[in-house]
């Protein structure tokens, strides 16, 4: 090779090599844009993890409609089909009225119970131009018992019936397939059986999300009681089950050892045990309408 | 040699055109609509970026992912940044390259060009050839293009469930005007 065609291919490839480096450099320039607030989304698949709330809420103008069974425990044997022949329901339905405030009602068939909840969640984990290391919520319900007085001799109260249950809710996205909340929560309950049992129950409560894949996730919960608040017999509600989500709906399918899915009889009124099979198959359908179409710029 | 290393610094120097004209996009939007059998979803961005080298006739445009807005439910745009685009690992789609024809930029006028270039969505490049309209005048650079992504090219899959509510093929456009970047 002379050494002229040598100069010719040195400068085709400097001219080539600069022309490419050119089109990245505009690249490049572009990539030196200020820096946003990027917000940590889609911790959770849905805004219960499943019986408690996740840090999630609902978005502006959407409806989530659900619809829960836990069926009898597995223990009841073939005669029952391990519990199937049972069901415990609730209905439901949450609303966003903005993108951090959301309300939601329910009824469940477990002691007939009415619940509503306000949530709000008043700090979102956020990186880059403003870093926030949780996501944090509060939470508020209030569920009503309705079943006939034990007693419609005595003097009944309509208090009674009355429950309150104030949650803080704090969680992280960890990363894009784990998340995980602590939750401090308060049930109150109006009327308790025996002098023995306390009217607020104090309990923390966490629950951890797994992304199997991007449609199904693994979830579990438990609620653990400070003791010396409940008779002998009461106990921690441990629950695992899976996310699936296709579209609109989020299909929750677990395992719990707590019949009642709200705040109230989570806390205080689960008695079966994981350890001789008192553990309840149960699903969560959750079907979101938009009430209130986004706009398109 | 001396020579030699010479003709190549000149080669280098040559290829380098120390004062480039710069345009950047001071408003731009990229809009896309799926038309699917079951669903129509459209979603727009206002922030497009860009940059035209009017000297090289070099280009690129960057949006991010997440700035998209619109579709039937909030739920569909975070499935659209969890499930399809993964947003997180692919924050920007681009497209960067060169302008084909040679036109004259000093020129006022309207010019459908041919811009070249690497088309990155979701992490896969392609190269695309795709039609453009330039409006020059008044100190600014017009960009109107409107053109379709295949999905499949970009590797985003569809479940079966919901082939009849996305479309294959994605309809973009591009809007944008340019003015001379200010350093």
């Amino acid at each position: 090779m002379s050494k002229f065609s040598l100069f010719l291919l040195l400068f085709t490839l400097s001219s080539g090599a600069v022309l490419y480096a050119q089109e990245d450099d505009l690249l490049a320039l572009l990539g030196e844009e200020e820096e946003t607030i990027e917000y940590a989304n889609a911790s959770f698949k849905t805004n219960r993890v499943i019986n408690l709330h996740s840090l999630e809420s609902t978005s502006a103008g959407v409806l989530d409609i659900k619809i829960s069974h836990r069926f009898g425990t597995l223990n009841r044997g073939a005669y029952e089909l391990f519990g199937l022949d049972n069901a415990s329901i609730r209905i439901g339905g949450d609303y966003g009225i903005t993108d951090q405030l959301t309300v939601g009602l329910g009824r469940s068939s477990y002691q007939k119970t009415f619940d509503g909840f306000v949530k709000y969640k008043f700090l979102r984990q956020s990186k880059g131009k403003k870093v926030m290391p949780v996501t944090a919520a509060i939470l508020a319900t209030t569920a009503i018992q309705s079943m006939k007085w034990q007693n419609p001799d005595r003097e009944n109260y309509f208090s009674s019936r009355m429950y309150y249950t104030f949650q803080l809710i704090l969680g992280r996205k960890f990363s894009e397939n784990f998340s995980l909340q602590v939750s401090p929560t308060v049930v109150h309950r109006n009327l308790v059986k025996t002098a023995a049992e306390a009217h607020d129950v104090y309990a923390i409560a966490a629950a951890g999300r797994i992304k199997l894949t991007k449609r199904v996730a693994l979830n579990a919960e438990y609620t653990y009681v400070l003791p010396d608040q409940l008779l002998p017999g009461f106990r921690n509600a441990l629950s695992v089950g899976f996310d699936i989500e296709t579209g609109g709906h989020v299909f929750q399918l677990h395992f719990t050892n707590s019949t009642s899915m709200i705040e109230p009889g989570l806390v205080t009124q689960t008695v079966e045990t994981w350890g001789n099979g008192g553990i309840h198959f149960g699903f969560n359908v959750s079907r979101v309408f938009t009430v209130v179409r986004p706009k398109i710029q | 040699m001396n020579f030699t290393w010479t003709i190549a610094l000149i080669g280098l120097t040559f290829g380098q055109l120390p004062d480039a004209k710069l345009y950047e996009v001071n408003e731009g939007s990229v809009y896309f609509r799926s038309y699917a059998p079951l669903e129509l979803i459209e979603a727009s961005s206002t922030e497009l970026k860009g940059l035209i080298n009017t000297e090289e006739r070099t280009f690129a445009f960057s949006v991010p992912m997440s700035s998209f807005e619109g579709f039937n439910s909030p739920l569909q745009r975070v499935h659209f940044n969890e499930n399809y685009m993964e947003s997180k690992q692919y924050p920007n789609a681009t497209f960067s390259g060169k302008i084909i024809e040679n036109i004259d930029f000093t020129k006022d006028g309207l010019y459908t060009v041919r811009a070249k270039g690497q088309l990155n969505v979701h992490g896969i490049k392609r190269e695309r050839i795709i039609r453009s309209e330039l409006q020059v005048g008044e100190g600014q650079i017009e960009v109107r293009a409107d053109f379709t992504v295949l999905l499949a090219e970009h590797d985003i899959s569809i479940p079966k469930i919901v082939h009849q509510k996305i479309a294959e093929e994605i309809a973009v456009e591009i809007r944008a005007v340019f003015l001379p970047k200010t350093p």
